[in-house]
């Protein structure tokens, strides 16, 4: 190649020679060209170098024992976590009493007037329905245990956030900091959060509500900085010239500007709180997420169930009813007063029901009332085995598919990719981000993957990412073809929305629970969970970015004749390119988060490891695990991120 | 209405140097801009205190320091009860210039006075009472908080000056009002056209009653016909309340409807400074004529310019017009009755205009001695406070407007 540029003619450059690509490739492959035979003679192919590692395995045991011996000694623990811890502790404690004391009947009306005030009727019916069946699938306790640290832990993140984001929103230079910090946190699956807070408060509510916290205050904290920095410079203008002061600029006009974005992120941090909150109980909090887990445990299909329900419906009503908020309130305007009413009405209701219920004994959701669906759900789970599972003619079972699926690409995949010499896994990583982002994307996935073999789970990373590839690619197809559907067809996007906007709430962990009654468990549920959880936002974006073709391109090339197809292929899709890539950067890393978890269903590698280290006491392994998560995470990120999302940030 | 006799003599014989801005017009400025600069870039402060750099063009400048300089070495006076027009393209400076003189975009150099206080010397506290009571914007996105209803958009001044609740309401409800907007009080401005959206804007800076209204191109937004309505609605406002109005245009016919000057911008320099009149009878360069080129002239150029002499016969007959009648108007009294019309103020004939005087005005080649005089910018400052009767070339109500503010100023 370099003798044919070297003697054509710089003008008569073969076309894709001149392409930018081709010469971020010309260069990796000279630099690969002088480093891989360097490193193949120092420290040969194949898996990762044993040389390369670092074992820190000792290192944090001796750590995470240090921690557990002074966890009651030490200053640090008496004078500052342990206080952090009890005052946790106290808190979750406190609502709980409170949502006990109010009783089954107390709590449903407040919720449900709540959902009066801020979101209407429907909503407020729809709540009050929810809630009613949680506690009709015997679920009302655990429900209870859930929101009150979902309370707890939803209060300190707004808390947390609304300050950072305040401090980032006012200041350049703490936003520059913090930026980068919280757009990456936002790239990590839930459980690389849980066992660093382990190591530090051990197993229980502390460390949930805190992992939560961790988990759930950056989109605040984003929302907020987004929304202050993004106020309309005019008002602020007009504002400034009307001679108010700094504080009355903030109260009066940057804030109340910043509501929408105030409250968004309000509804996406109580949305990743439950989420969390969910996943928590692998770290000990009570709830329904410990229902799910002790249910998922034994292959409890009907008793995960009985527990999932109530997290959905949890989840359906807390996203409408915040979601609700932002936009009832702009239409109706008016009168400061009459709203003040209502709120008192409806607390005079809410107590009103919860002292009857008090008067009349009633605290505890009636025995009576109780529907058993566990055991009808397992007979029919049964069933499925026996008559879905294989041999059904012609299409074959539903562990049939994942068998093969399994065989067939997992198996194939995750060998292939272990059997690559460790140096050509980075240099395609190198040119995978390179050609879709920058160089500094590029160097910072290069150096994620290079860490993930420092750490010494080079082999359990690879299994892992070859799930995630998998499920990717299922669900790029899946989406990417659904979403050019719904993009050309109201009708399509008609049918689909309720399903898009029902299975984006839902909390990651609950997707594990119909994999395992129709796939069993192993490899294979882990990617279907995947799959489907991240087929609802890749859909959505697909769709958003085809719609938002400029009308007037897709005009000309209709009048010019195009046909359907032609139009889709040469002007849609390459203007939606950037959506497309938004969608697979979102794919890639909603797959991830699932992935792991798929650990609890015998997804095993990375996710494995974290469950286990926290079973078993054994932190170290669980934190290599969860800092290889970690890396992974960032790595799949940095190759997808397209270039847009990085020059944005400059403006 | 001796300003208008000293005018006439300045017209008819001008009388060369002599007359300040100030003395001319006998009133204290309410704004005194003085060599106020403006540079962005990277340390601005040398431009304007190195005489080669602040004589280079924009391109040089920029290419030799990398700043920008929206406003150069500008200098006037806005007067007590005048409207002052800030005309220029987009890019001339004209909205750093207006932003400059409450200090909402910081001047790089020059002075700023406000009724004989400094306003660059001015600190926070003082500055924030400038902007509280003294000088209130309207700008050209109107700027209004959507959170908040129309009612309580247009007390947010007071609110800002901590006015009690109740008087604020009771005040903003005042000025909706005034302003036509009954019955919209408690509408969000999301719901209103851009037309009452600015009313509201307007409403919000009178609310405070200040000193001076400045405009910041507040009617580039609109519709042609709603604008219209809008320039009406001020040149109404200022004919009732007489107040000082600073106004930001790159519309050349709004700056000739409204001005009783006209500061022409061009790369942050003001190129030519005098009433409508004087503007489009005697531009200063080339840029200013071809500027002005496609102005209906005999709607902007008064009887004086076209007038001459009367001799003894002329001076007896013929139809009277007033001295700031438009040539247009003149046109129509000469053709309906076929004689020459006189120019005649409180009972003295100063003039007569005849057709070819009329037609020599409208085709742009008329009105030497109007050219001889543009040489002297004294008559620039003199010629404003009659030539301000013609600016509001609508007949209809401008020449109420502007005598109202000349008796306001003599």
């Amino acid at each position: 190649m370099a003798t044919i540029t070297a003697t054509a003619p710089r003008s008569g450059l073969p076309g894709f020679l001149k392409h930018p690509a081709t010469g971020k490739l010309l260069l990796l492959a000279v630099a690969a060209a002088v480093l891989v035979p360097l490193a193949n003679a120092r420290w040969a192919s194949g898996s990762w170098p044993h040389a390369l590692t670092v074992d820190l395995t000792e290192p944090l045991g001796k750590a995470s024992d240090w921690v557990i011996d002074n966890r009651d000694s030490h200053p640090l623990f008496l004078y500052f976590f342990g206080y952090v811890s009890n005052a946790v502790v106290l808190s979750v404690r406190a609502v709980y009493l409170v949502l006990l004391a109010a009783g089954w009947a107390g709590v449903t009306a407040a919720a449900a007037l709540v959902a009066w005030r801020v979101a209407g009727v429907r909503l407020a019916l729809g709540t009050g329905a929810a809630f009613l069946a949680c506690g009709l699938l015997g679920m009302w306790i655990p429900t209870m245990q859930t929101l009150a640290l979902m309370v707890v832990a939803v209060l300190a993140s707004v808390v947390i956030g609304v300050l950072l984001g305040l401090a980032a929103g006012l200041s350049d230079r703490t936003y520059r900091a913090l930026r980068p910090v919280l757009d990456t946190m936002q790239v990590f699956p839930a459980y690389a959060y849980l066992l660093p807070v382990v190591l530090v408060f051990g197993m229980g509510v502390p460390a949930a509500v805190l992992a939560t916290v961790v988990y759930a205050a950056p989109p605040m904290a984003r929302l907020t900085a987004l929304g202050l920095r993004g106020a309309d410079a005019g008002v602020m203008e007009a504002v400034e010239s009307l001679g108010t002061t700094a504080r009355q600029r903030l109260l009066t006009a940057r804030i109340p500007l910043a509501r929408k974005e105030l409250l968004l992120g309000l509804n996406q941090t109580i949305m990743m709180a439950l989420s969390m909150a969910v996943i928590a109980s692998v770290i000990g909090a009570a709830g329904l997420g410990d229902r799910v887990y002790q249910a998922l445990a034994s292959v409890d299909v009907g008793a995960a169930l009985a527990a999932g329900i109530p997290i959905v419906l949890l989840a359906v009503v807390l996203d409408r009813v915040t979601g609700a908020a932002g936009t009832v309130d702009d239409e109706l305007g008016g009168d400061t007063g009459s709203r003040w009413t209502g709120w008192a009405y409806a607390a005079v209701v809410a107590v009103a029901v919860a002292v009857a219920g008090r008067l009349t004994d009633r605290l505890d959701w009636p025995e009576a009332w109780l529907v058993n669906i566990a055991e009808p759900v397992n007979r029919a789970v049964d069933w499925m085995t026996d008559h879905l599972y294989s041999g059904v003619p012609y299409v074959g079972g539903t562990a049939d598919w994942a068998g093969h699926f399994t065989t067939w690409v997992l198996d194939p995949m995750r060998d292939g990719l272990q059997w690559l010499p460790w140096w050509s896994a980075l240099l395609i990583v190198a040119a995978l981000a390179w050609l879709i982002g920058t160089w500094r994307t590029a160097l910072t996935a290069v150096l994620a993957m290079a860490a993930i073999g420092v750490l010494g789970v080079w082999g359990p990373s690879l299994d892992t990412l070859s799930q995630v590839l998998a499920a990717v690619a299922v669900t790029l197809v899946l989406g990417f073809a659904t979403g050019i559907a719904a993009a050309r067809s109201e009708r399509c996007e008609r049918v689909l929305r309720p399903f898009l906007d029902v299975f984006q709430t839902m909390p990651q962990f609950v997707y594990l629970i119909p994999v395992v009654a129709l796939f069993g468990v192993g490899r294979a549920p882990a990617v279907a969970a995947a799959v489907v959880y991240a087929l609802p936002a890749v859909v959505r974006i697909t769709t958003q970015g085809l719609r938002q073709v400029d009308p007037a391109a897709m005009e000309s090339s209709r009048s010019m004749g195009a046909t359907g197809w032609q139009q889709l292929r040469q002007v849609q899709l390459p203007l939606a390119r950037p959506a497309l890539l938004l969608a697979l950067n979102q794919g890639v890393v909603l797959v991830l988060a699932v992935v792991i978890i798929g650990g609890l269903v015998g997804g095993g590698a990375l996710g494995y490891d974290v469950v286990f280290g926290l079973a078993q006491g054994d932190l170290a392994t669980g934190l290599v695990a969860g800092a290889a998560i970690v890396c992974l995470g960032l790595m799949l990120d940095r190759v997808t991120q397209p270039t847009d999302r990085r020059t944005k940030k400059g403006a | 209405m001796s300003t208008s006799t000293d005018v006439q003599d300045a017209a008819v014989e001008p009388t060369g140097a002599g007359h300040t801005s100030a003395g001319g017009s006998g009133a204290e400025p309410v704004f005194a801009v003085d060599g106020l600069w403006k540079v962005f870039g990277p340390k601005a402060d040398r431009v304007p205190a190195d005489p080669e750099l602040a004589a280079l063009s924009p391109a040089e400048l920029r290419s030799r320091t990398g700043c920008t300089a929206a406003v150069r070495d500008v200098s006037f006076d806005v007067r007590k009860g005048e409207v002052f027009v800030v005309m220029g393209l987009s890019g001339s400076g004209k909205s750093t210039l207006v932003r400059c003189l409450t200090r909402l975009i910081e001047p790089t150099a020059g002075s700023i006075v406000i009724d004989g206080e400094d306003v660059r010397a001015m600190d926070k506290a003082r500055l924030r009472e400038l902007r509280r009571h003294r000088a209130a914007m309207v700008f050209q996105h109107f700027g209004l908080l959507p959170h908040r209803t129309v009612l309580d958009n247009v007390a947010y001044g007071l609110e800002v000056q901590g006015v009690g609740r109740r008087e604020r309401r009771e005040r903003a409800q005042e000025v909706v009002t005034k302003v036509g907007l009954e019955g919209m009080e408690h509408r969000r401005p999301g719901q209103l056209s851009g037309g009452q959206q600015q009313r509201v804007g307007l409403a919000r800076a009178l609310a405070v009653d200040p000193e001076v209204l400045l405009f910041d191109e507040p009617f580039s937004a609109l519709d042609p016909l709603i604008r219209r309505d809008m320039q009406e609605e001020v040149v109404r406002l200022h004919h009732e309340e007489g107040r000082t109005m600073v106004f930001i245009t790159h519309d050349l016919n709004e700056a000739l409807r409204l001005g009783d000057r006209i500061a022409l911008m061009r790369d942050g320099r003001v190129v030519q400074l005098g009433t409508p009149e004087e503007i489009v009878g005697s531009p200063a360069d080339d840029y200013v004529r071809e500027f002005v080129r496609d102005v209906p002239r005999e709607q902007v150029m008064t009887v004086r310019r076209a007038m001459r002499a009367a001799s003894a016969q002329e001076a007896g007959e013929g139809p009277a017009l007033a001295p700031q009648a438009t040539v247009s108007e003149a046109i129509e009294a000469v053709a309906r009755t076929g004689q020459t019309a006189r120019v005649v103020d409180r009972g003295r004939c100063l003039g007569v205009v005849d057709s070819d005087a009329l037609l020599g005005v409208v085709a742009g080649t008329g009105g030497q001695f109007a050219d001889e005089a543009a040489g002297s910018d004294t008559d620039a400052a003199t010629g404003s406070e009659s030539g301000a009767g013609s600016a509001e070339s609508a007949p209809d109500q401008g020449d109420g407007t502007a005598s109202s503010a000349r008796e306001g100023v003599a």
